[in-house]
């Protein structure tokens, strides 16, 4: 079913040869229902040359150890941390490669149900033939329970309280109960291999509301912006890279003005100069993911406006947008930015970056 | 015999380990060892029986550079192991590297602190080959916890893979040394063997050195003409050796090390969870039994994940970290990360660091000789008199009172006991030119809390009393904790001390400290003291210091990037940023030529300041007053203060011009403007504006005031006493009345909770 329209394939689908050499060559003792050993799954994630895997994930080695150990454990993982750090990318490749399976998928938001979570009817056959299986329709929970794969759960902290709550008995008792269905219908056990991966970001309600009963079935985990400049830099060269390649740019970014961008970004995120002064941060989110947004949107300027690959100026054109957003105070932030803390700096780029000010709007 | 050379990490149980084996096998004639070849005639002194930690403490100081360095010893630093072992089975012990003192370790102050940070390109790559966060859980993984099967042949592949390319020139000066070492000795020994204990960087190097056919034996090094230094022993601490705490350490938590040491990883693993758990509890946090089974499953868990035979230090660590915290972190944790721990690691993460760390203190043996910290207090107090008990007052303008004077503020500084001022100069700025102290003789034995104890400890920051203040002053700038107050009194301690100018690094820290300030009243204050001190002072020597200079620039960069992103509506005038500006216009106008400040940036900033209606109208004022004072051909004054007659912000924004620009007021026609502004003011209007105008008013000295009044009558066209107008009407009498009376209205209505 891999057709080369899908948008977006899920990892098990775009990673399907990857995942079926580590399978092969997979010697490592498989906890009950895993689909590859804790090994196997950690090359899949982090890459290993060797066994023809790529690093699909950059960060802490040891965060994606202790990931997986949790999930071989009784206890759910919770992925926490800012916008824009990769927490559903890890989750779906955390799925991928314990299940072989990362749709089932629950999308927490302020309208999230139980139904969405662990099953609802279909109301005809519900009405002619009573409950049944036949007129259960299974989500995602319930399918993870009885099938023993890992479900998601993304931005659990977004559903109401009492929702987040109908996990507690799913997760430490570890079944679900359907009163409506008699007999063994009615109980659905987990079975190996059944554990879930939660993610929730901290800029929306936190894990704070969490209930301490929910928190302590959950490892938490947190996911951190990328340390490294170098690393950060190659990862949003080599994504928007490729994502100006499907526009139909045909030059790729240049890397000084990407050097700008991403010193940017990980200044106003952090609130900390290159040379270490403490400076505003912004209340938006400026996380690696909106860089390789800005910096496509520099490309396709460059590109289809002037035919080059996009310059300093550019960068501040888009930033604005994202950046900024529509909250005023950041804008003010971001012209201060560019009115003192660019001039310091060394270089032709930066200079330009410093000329091109006025033309952040306002 | 060829020699047998092994290549250690410093601090490494593991190697330590290797080392105590092959000695014991071999029994050689020479261990030699890397370590500073001057302390080789004091063996005897090191091996005393001192409780370890101790380490080799070693100052120099000449006219160009001062150093400071240590060369550290643990129970299992594989050196140690070297020495203890090669003495007890015989074999000559020597120490074969350059003193610290050496130029080649210029820029080191611990001689065993890791190499691995000048190999970073090649450690990288292998810590993504086995997916490991750091090089530290790289050494653990390969060498700590790993069966210990052919651990030597391992560790020399691993060293001649992250040694890849040639040494630096420091590196290649201390290989090219020792090599000589090893060949005399191999050539000494004749057949007997010859064991080689060495950083693993320098193996290869050694190996080729070895080779050559010089056999002399080298000469230790001696000092240069005209330069002081010496090694003694100190007392050392785990906290020091711990890479979490310090600048420049060798592997991080000397507590488990020591464990693992002791009693192997099984039972290192065991005493850190029990550790981290008996601190949480004790800062009555809960640790569940179920936390606990929770974390051990992990940390199994994760061990065999990882191919070990027994949790690591990181499998512990993270096996706790998983179960015991419930909630976002905000700091990465510090063992994926390397260095200091920052600011705002979650508390629970702290504890976990410290019970690694491990908290245990060297003593040195009684017969240690004493570091020339203690033999120079003697002198200079001797030579200043000032050794009985009594009190003192010195005259501060005298040569031998400020000599004096300075002695005694150095032995403050370092907090040796006996020691209290009683009066002096409180500021920069204060006209007090005496200091009278109390001396008392606190305890001169060695116990606790006495001033030989305090000295000997002190000893670790330098041999000499200027050293030892200056090393405790910079010790006292943190640049992660940016707090004013303290700044200013380093600064200020600094000069009452003598120490006019501070070492590099220092300086550093200290311009990084005054780059962090967040607040502008504060940063002003120290603005205006440092200028004060950096302009007059004579007293102190600090006219035109060029440390002072450099905070001046720092503090100015730093008040223009605060005033900016000062926000917000009328407010009323905040007397403490309105002296920042004004410090910041004195710098530029009485330092400008001499030190790096950027007038046309500041004349920028507050451009922008003065015409953005976001801003606060008293800076706002001062930001155009400053334009004004310093570049009067393009501002218009009275245009500006036209358009600043709102009377709800209208003294706010006087008093920032009146700070910063008063005596441009003065000569320039924009009083007649004011008067012509508050004539036309409605009677509510005016009283909405007068306690801010007073306030405004304020700034002007009464002669200045009595200016402005004679001006107003001439603009009236009256004749009459200007000063009369300043005076009161009223007898102070009446005046105490009316006070007294509003203090009574005050009490009562606090009395019957009407305010």
């Amino acid at each position: 079913m891999a057709g080369d329209d899908i948008q977006r394939p899920p990892a098990e689908l775009r990673y399907a040869d990857e995942l079926a050499r580590l399978r092969d060559a997979d010697r490592g003792d498989r906890p009950p229902g895993w689909a590859l050993s804790l090994d196997a799954a950690r090359r899949f994630i982090v890459g290993d040359e060797a066994a023809g895997s790529s690093r699909k994930f950059v960060g802490d080695p040891s965060l994606i150890d202790r990931a997986l150990v949790t999930l071989a454990t009784s206890r759910g993982l919770m992925l926490v941390g800012e916008p824009g750090t990769a927490k559903s990318l890890l989750s779906e490749l955390l799925a991928a490669a314990v299940s072989g399976d990362s749709t089932l998928t629950i999308q927490g938001g302020a309208a999230t149900t139980e139904d969405q979570i662990k099953y609802s009817w279909n109301y005809a056959l519900l009405v002619a033939e009573g409950p049944s299986t036949r007129s259960l329709v299974p989500a995602p929970m319930l399918r993870g329970m009885a099938a023993g794969k890992t479900v998601r759960f993304e931005e659990i902290t977004r559903c109401p309280l009492e929702v987040q709550d109908s996990l507690l008995s799913l997760l430490s008792d570890r079944v679900l109960a359907i009163p409506e269905l008699t007999g063994a219908d009615g109980m659905v056990f987990a079975r190996d291999g059944f554990n879930v991966i939660a993610t929730a970001n901290t800029r929306d309600r936190g894990v704070n509301e969490m209930s301490a009963a929910l928190k302590r079935r959950f490892n938490f985990e947190t996911v951190f912006p990328i340390a490294d400049f170098g690393t950060e830099l190659n990862l949003v060269e080599a994504e928007a890279r490729a994502l100006l390649e499907r526009s139909g740019v045909t030059v790729p970014p240049r890397r000084d003005v990407l050097e700008v961008l991403v010193t940017t970004f990980r200044e106003l995120r952090t609130g900390l100069t290159e040379r270490g002064d403490p400076m505003d941060r912004l209340s938006s989110v400026m996380s690696t993911a909106e860089a390789v947004s800005v910096a496509h949107a520099v490309g396709l300027r460059g590109w289809f406006l002037r035919r080059d690959a996009g310059s300093p100026a550019d960068i501040v054109a888009c930033l604005a947008g994202t950046a900024a957003k529509d909250s005023g105070d950041d804008l003010a932030r971001l012209r201060r930015y560019l009115e003192q803390q660019v001039t310091w700096r060394k270089g032709a780029h930066w200079k330009a970056f410093h000329d091109a000010r006025h033309l952040l709007p306002g | 015999m060829a020699a047998t050379f092994l290549g250690v990490r410093h601090h490494s149980p593991a190697c330590a380990r290797l080392v105590a084996s092959v000695i014991a096998a071999q029994r050689p004639a020479y261990v030699l060892v890397e370590g500073p070849a001057d302390v080789n005639d004091r063996l005897d002194e090191l091996l005393l029986g001192h409780e370890l930690p101790v380490a080799v403490f070693t100052s120099y100081r000449d006219g160009e550079r001062a150093h400071a360095s240590w060369t550290p010893f643990c129970g299992y630093s594989p050196e140690w192991v070297a020495l203890t072992e090669g003495r007890r089975c015989g074999a000559q012990v020597r120490f074969i590297d350059l003193p610290a003192w050496h130029p080649a370790f210029a820029d080191r102050s611990n001689r065993y602190a890791d190499a691995e940070r000048r190999y970073a390109d090649v450690v990288d790559r292998l810590c993504r080959v086995f997916a490991v966060d750091n090089v530290d859980v790289l050494w653990d993984h390969l060498f700590e916890i790993a069966p210990v099967d052919r651990i030597e042949e391992r560790l020399a592949a691993y060293f001649d893979l992250v040694r890849d390319g040639p040494a630096g020139e420091d590196d290649a000066a201390r290989e090219a040394y020792m090599a000589r070492w090893v060949r005399a000795a191999v050539a000494a020994a004749g057949d007997r063997p010859v064991v080689v204990v060495t950083g693993g960087f320098h193996r290869p190097a050694l190996i080729r050195l070895a080779g050559l056919s010089t056999v002399d034996w080298p000469d230790v090094p001696r000092l240069p003409e005209g330069a002081v230094g010496g090694s003694y022993l100190v007392p050392y601490s785990f906290r020091r050796l711990d890479a979490f705490d310090g600048y420049q350490s060798g592997m991080p938590s000397p507590g488990y090390y020591q464990r693992l040491w002791e009693s192997g990883p099984a039972a290192a693993a065991d005493g850190l969870t029990g550790s981290v758990v008996a601190r949480l509890r004790r800062r009555k946090q809960v640790v569940s039994t179920a936390d606990l089974i929770a974390a051990r499953a992990m940390a199994g868990g994760l061990a065999r994940l990882r191919g070990h035979p027994a949790p690591a230090r990181t499998d512990v660590l993270d096996g706790l970290v998983c179960a015991l915290v419930t909630e976002a972190l905000d700091i990465p944790l510090p063992w994926a990360a390397r260095g200091r721990l920052p600011a705002g690691t979650h508390p629970a993460v702290v504890e976990m660091v410290a019970a690694l760390s491990g908290d245990k203190v060297g003593r040195l043996h009684p017969d240690t000789p004493l570091p020339g910290l203690v033999h120079d207090v003697a002198a200079e107090l001797d030579r200043y008199g000032l050794a009985a008990a009594g009190t003192r007052t010195l005259d501060l303008t005298d040569d031998t009172g400020l000599a004096a004077s300075r002695v005694l503020h150095r032995l403050r500084v370092l907090h040796i006991p006996g020691v209290r001022r009683d009066t002096g100069p409180a500021t920069g700025s204060d006209p007090v030119l005496a200091e009278s102290w109390t001396l008392t003789e606190a305890g001169g034995g060695a116990g606790a809390g006495g001033r030989l104890a305090a000295l000997i400890e002190a000893g670790g920051y330098g041999a000499t009393l200027l050293d030892a203040a200056s090393a405790a002053l910079a010790d006292r700038i943190d640049p992660a904790v940016p707090d004013v107050g303290r700044l200013a009194g380093v600064l200020f301690d600094a000069a009452l001390c003598g120490i006019t100018e501070l070492s590099g690094r220092v300086l550093a820290d200290l311009l990084r400290a005054v780059g962090a300030v967040g607040e502008l009243g504060p940063l002003g204050t120290v603005l205006a003291t440092v200028l004060g001190l950096w302009r007059h002072d004579r007293l102190f020597g600090t006219r035109h210091s060029a440390t002072l200079g450099a905070v001046i620039t720092a503090a100015v960069g730093r008040v223009l990037w605060l005033a900016e992103g000062v926000r917000g509506g009328a407010a009323p005038a905040d007397l403490g940023r309105l002296g920042a500006i004004v410090a910041t216009r004195d710098a530029i106008v009485h330092c400008g030529r001499t030190v790096d400040v950027d007038a046309e940036a500041a004349l920028a900033v507050m451009r922008r300041l003065s015409g953005d209606p976001a801003v606060p109208p008293d800076l706002r004022g001062a930001a155009f007053g400053f334009g004004w004072s310093l570049g009067p051909s393009n501002v218009d004054p009275v245009r500006a203060v036209r358009g600043a007659a709102d009377p709800q912000t209208l003294g706010d924004w006087l008093a920032g011009l009146f700070a910063v620009a008063r005596e441009e007021v003065l000569a320039a026609p924009v009083l007649g403007v004011l008067d012509e502004l508050v004539g036309a003011l409605p009677e509510h209007a005016f009283l909405v504006a007068l306690p801010a105008l007073r306030q405004a008013f304020a700034f002007f000295p009464p002669r200045e005031r009595e200016r402005i009044a004679r001006h107003l009558l001439a603009r009236r066209g009256l004749v009459g006493s200007a000063r009369s107008l300043l005076r009161l009407a009223a007898t102070p009498e009446l005046l105490a009345e009316a006070r007294a009376l509003e203090a009574r209205v005050d009490e009562l209505l606090v009395r019957e909770g009407l305010v």
